[in-house]
């Protein structure tokens, strides 16, 4: 019986009791159907809008793709050197520790003053959400190294640019992925909010729109869309890390 | 010429306030291809003298010449053993074995014909794409061990290299470290806190006393090897090392 228990996927019980609770509020009444869609109603945006969702989901997933990769191409160089030299590492902590606690959304605003409305201040948002986890968590990576592993590199001579790309990158990069996680993560918020603001296409900006038509069952798809794409996104990561982390002792799927 | 020549080497630190005394006026000499034992209680500077000689750390006064030349930094004459955790976690035992060759710029072709070929001495065939976390304690101190030789070092700096192993892959660490050592000739410096196991390797065993480090006394061993540790010759060197070593344990206790 405990071994069948355990083969039962039961994390997706409550998602149907969730959906079970629903369905009975809506033949309930309670609110006006025009304002409580049924999971039936929205299902069939699902079927009849199906274009629609693509599009802008399409157009989330770009600008959040563009956006972290960005983000990942910059933060992880600069991580590495600011572990790596502690001289570096005294100039911009300050920089970092200040910036870092600015909140993305805070700066849509500024985004839209500079760059308009468009792809440019949503891509700039998702950069600068995504930059700082992946920034401390490269940085943190870097510094974790044991101290061994650099002496046997001093002992043999070992380049800059082999301690580097041979050692430190390695070193860090569980530590990278776990940042990059916590960026896709920051990344897919960013982009929901900058759209409802700076560009007109998006699930986000899909989202205001039906609020402004009365459409509350194209919010509630947007909705399950926003958050089937994060799950699918953390998942992709985890996979590569299993992948790429294979040396790593003891992992064994964690959460 | 002596491989090793170290005069009046004395090594001080600062710590917070005080100055630290590591090592005081210590004088040794190796000759090519001897195999020297470091024998002390922790604390004693053996690993700091081994840090010196392989250029990891300056010392503060005295003259340090390996193979007639004055210590500046790392270079090419040494290679160290770690003590546990020496090998990148996320290199294979191939590639592990070829770091060294890699950071003095050999080809890809010419590293992977060195490193197997040391693989197989090591007796590791078999396990070149293994990580080391899917290898036992004692197959990672032989990956170690061809790392630390496939660039022909004229000295092989070992720091407590069996520390971690139990007893029997300890002895038999041990004796494939004899059976490499004597097919090449290396000189070696091995640092350990075991008596007996200074008394199986070593043609001499330099005794060391704690705080600050000093040489107390160098005790030659001549028995053939392998060497019988049940024999009455090894037993009573192994005493005579004992008792060194305690009258230091008794005076830093006072």
């Amino acid at each position: 019986m405990a071994r069948l228990l355990r083969r039962v996927p039961i994390g997706i019980l409550p998602l149907l009791a969730l959906l079970a609770a629903w369905e009975l509020a809506a033949r309930a009444g309670i609110y006006s159907a025009a304002l409580f869609p049924s999971p039936m109603e929205v299902w069939s945006v699902f079927t009849d809008e199906g274009p629609l969702l693509l599009r802008h989901t399409l157009a989330s997933l770009t600008r959040v793709v563009v956006g972290v990769s960005l983000a990942f191409v910059t933060a992880v160089p600069l991580g590495l050197l600011i572990g790596r030299y502690r001289t570096l590492e005294r100039l911009l902590d300050g920089t970092v520790q200040i910036f870092r606690c600015f909140p993305a959304i805070a700066l849509i605003p500024l985004a839209i003053l500079f760059f308009g409305i468009g792809e440019k201040p949503a891509i700039m948002l998702i950069w600068f959400a995504a930059f700082w986890p992946l920034l401390i968590s490269t940085i943190f990576g870097v510094k974790s190294v044991e101290r061994t592993l650099l002496s046997v590199a001093q002992v043999a001579r070992a380049s800059d640019r082999l301690v580097l790309l041979d050692i430190l990158l390695p070193n860090a990069l569980p530590s990278i992925i776990t940042g990059l996680r916590l960026a896709a993560g920051t990344g897919w918020l960013t982009v929901v909010t900058a759209e409802m603001m700076a560009v007109r296409s998006g699930l986000g900006y899909m989202i205001l729109y039906a609020q402004q038509i009365f459409r509350p069952d194209e919010i509630v798809a947007g909705i399950i869309i926003i958050g089937v794409v994060g799950l699918a996104f953390d998942q992709l990561i985890r996979v590569a890390r299993d992948r790429l982390c294979r040396w790593q002792e003891g992992l064994v799927a964690a959460p | 010429m002596s491989l090793i020549d170290v005069r009046h080497l004395s090594k001080t630190y600062a710590r917070r306030a005080e100055t630290v005394t590591a090592l005081r006026d210590v004088t040794l000499k190796a000759e090519p291809g001897e195999f020297l034992c470091l024998l002390g209680v922790s604390g004693c500077g053996k690993s700091t003298l081994l840090k010196i000689l392989a250029g990891l750390e300056p010392h503060s006064e005295g003259t340090v010449l390996v193979d007639g030349r004055h210590l500046q930094g790392p270079h090419a004459d040494a290679a160290v053993v770690f003590q546990e955790h020496g090998l990148f976690p996320w290199m294979t035992t191939r590639r592990n074995v070829e770091f060294n060759l890699k950071a003095r710029g050999t080809g890809a072709r010419e590293r992977r014909r060195v490193a197997e070929a040391m693989i197989e001495t090591v007796g590791l065939s078999g396990f070149s794409e293994k990580y080391p976390h899917e290898l036992s304690g004692g197959m990672r101190q032989r990956v170690g061990i061809a790392r630390a030789l496939t660039t022909n070092p004229k000295l092989l700096l070992m720091d407590e290299p069996f520390g971690a192993l139990d007893a029997q892959t300890r002895s038999a660490m041990q004796g494939e470290l004899l059976r490499l050592w004597q097919a090449r000739r290396t000189t070696v410096l091995f640092v350990t806190h075991s008596v007996s196991e200074a008394i199986v390797l070593a043609d001499r065993v330099v005794v060391m006393t704690p705080r600050p480090g000093r040489i107390r006394t160098i005790i030659p061993v001549d028995l053939p090897r392998p060497r019988d540790t049940t024999a009455p010759a090894f037993n009573a060197l192994v005493r005579r090392a004992l008792a060194e070593l305690h009258d230091d344990l008794a005076e830093a206790a006072q």
